[in-house]
């Protein structure tokens, strides 16, 4: 198990550099859609697999599906990918960074073990993450207006900024 | 704008203020702070031209990394002490990123760079807004968290701030710039003293808000965003000539007008606290700031008749812009220091 969830955790430093190195946008949206895939793996491991679903769902599965298609839009006719020059210079770096830290703070065997933590675990029939949600919903009553509000705001903000298609604020210049 | 929309995002801000405001758990905080950038984003943004949408573009993103910093920061200090509470803040590298992050939110320095660039590609009307409300919630959150805070930090972020609001204005002729390298140094005066006595911050935050809106409000009634153009104002409002020269030296703080009344408190509190030094470095700084504020007098009133003047008197038709803000900030800015002890009260 913890060499799994360690193989997860590989694979989202491999997807967050895939992301920083600057390729053109819709690689990274793919470096994105690692991380979060392997993040929600993760999130599994540490026990909220409900959570995990959710997320997978709403996030991977809805906005950044929408978000790929939004910046393939904006495609251009010589995309650089991981291994043009200027982004695998970043992803040296970054690969270097990542080797460095890792060997300054590697631990021994006894060090690193994931083990599922689960609250609660005998003595309560729900989880931790399906409780919460209940939680969300009840003792946060006014927050989640508050959120849905936000949420509202957001579009507005969207909506705004993007008025007037190629004569508003957002055009190519 | 659409009204509607326009209603949706003031309304937004008051939320996000009072949100920050009215809690004590850091995730709500931080929902606070994102809802005031995420609203006054399409604000900065309504007049459609490209060096507004830049300014638009660097405000978001200094804003959107101090409240990741923020975030990081109270999730690390939940990690390691367990403890959400803002007022019980007790890990020092928590606590040391919590003010970096609040200092880049209302533009401290060294985290100041953004904000004369981003004063400049507003409206005035909205870089009243950043000045002034977009301030109140982040200096919410350093008054609460002050005691965890190291004091040499806090010291040094007053006077840089001081320091390099004094110096940055000093070769400006863009009056928007002058204000944002005003607002960094009053800024300074307000954390230098907040470790001794918070309730001078909150004086200070309070005259400072009064003073800017006057002169905010004047600069936009007159249509001026250079110092060339206020050579020219006399004509338009001879009455504003008179009070923006008194606003400006408020805000240099030269009695007996009312920004005397912070620094004056601020300076005699750190004498209390035996710090000499550090006061004299701040009442210089001021010094550097008062020179930039005299210029600004100097260009639009002490240049009027009998000297040659540089405009010819227009049609003078009754003003549709709203004068009653202007008239209350302006008389704010001019005669509270008689009734300090009240507005000590008032903070205390």
């Amino acid at each position: 198990m913890t060499y799994f969830v360690f193989l997860l955790l590989v694979a989202l430093i491999v997807g967050l550099i895939a992301v920083a190195s600057n390729p053109t946008p819709y690689f990274a949206a793919l470096g994105l859609v690692v991380a979060a895939g392997v993040g929600c793996g993760v999130l599994v491991g540490c026990g909220g697999s409900f959570l995990s679903l959710v997320l997978f769902l709403i996030y991977l599965g809805g906005m950044l599906v929408v978000f790929a298609y939004s910046a393939a839009l904006a495609a251009e006719p010589f995309p650089e990918a991981w291994g043009s020059r200027s982004v695998a210079g970043y992803v040296s770096v970054y690969f270097a960074g990542v080797a460095l830290m890792a060997g300054l703070l590697w631990g021994g065997w006894y060090e690193g073990s994931w083990v599922t933590i689960d609250g609660l675990k005998e003595f309560s029939m729900l989880r931790g993450d399906v409780g919460g949600v209940a939680m969300m919903y009840s003792f946060g009553g006014a927050m989640l207006v508050i959120c849905a509000w936000v949420l509202l705001l957001t579009l507005l903000v969207v909506l705004e900024l993007t008025r007037g298609l190629s004569r508003g604020t957002l055009r190519a210049v | 704008m659409n009204p509607y929309v326009l209603t949706v995002l003031l309304s937004s801000l008051g939320l996000g203020t009072t949100l920050t405001f009215a809690s004590s758990h850091w995730l709500l905080a931080w929902m606070g702070l994102e809802i005031n950038t995420l609203a006054i984003v399409p604000l900065m943004a309504q007049h459609h031209h490209p060096r507004a949408v830049e300014a638009t573009t660097k405000y978001f993103l200094t804003q959107a990394t101090a409240a990741a910093m923020i975030l990081f920061a109270s999730t690390t200090n939940a990690w390691i002490t367990g403890e959400w509470d803002m007022n019980n803040m007790s890990n020092p590298i928590a606590s040391t990123m919590i003010i970096t992050a609040l200092a880049l939110k209302i533009g401290l320095a060294p985290m100041h760079f953004w904000m004369p660039e981003v004063l400049q590609g507003l409206d005035l009307l909205t870089g009243l807004i950043l000045s002034t409300w977009q301030k109140l919630a982040p200096l919410a959150l350093i008054v609460q968290t002050a005691q965890a805070i190291d004091p040499m930090l806090l010291t040094a972020l007053g006077l840089t701030s001081t320091l390099v609001g004094g110096w940055g204005g000093l070769n400006q002729t863009q009056l928007r710039k002058i204000l944002a390298y005003s607002s960094i140094a009053h800024m300074g005066w307000m954390l230098i003293v907040l470790q001794y006595a918070p309730q001078l911050t909150l004086l200070a935050l309070l005259t400072y808000i009064f003073m800017t809106s006057a002169a905010f409000l004047t600069l936009k009634v007159s249509s001026a965003t250079k110092v060339n153009t206020l050579a020219v104002v006399w004509s338009k409002s001879p009455v504003l000539t008179a009070t923006t020269a008194l606003v400006l030296l408020s805000l240099g703080g030269l009695p007996p007008l009312t920004g005397f009344m912070p620094k004056w408190l601020i300076l005699q509190e750190l004498a209390k606290q035996s710090l000499p030094l550090t006061a004299t470095v701040m009442a210089l700084a001021a010094l550097l700031s008062l020179y930039f504020y005299l210029r600004l007098c100097y260009a639009m009133t002490l240049t009027i008749s009998p000297n040659t003047t540089a405009a010819t008197t227009p049609w003078r038709a009754q003003t549709t812009q709203a004068s009653l803000p202007l008239a209350l900030f302006t008389t704010m800015a001019l005669g509270l220091l008689p009734v300090s002890p009240a507005i000590v009260m008032l903070v205390t």
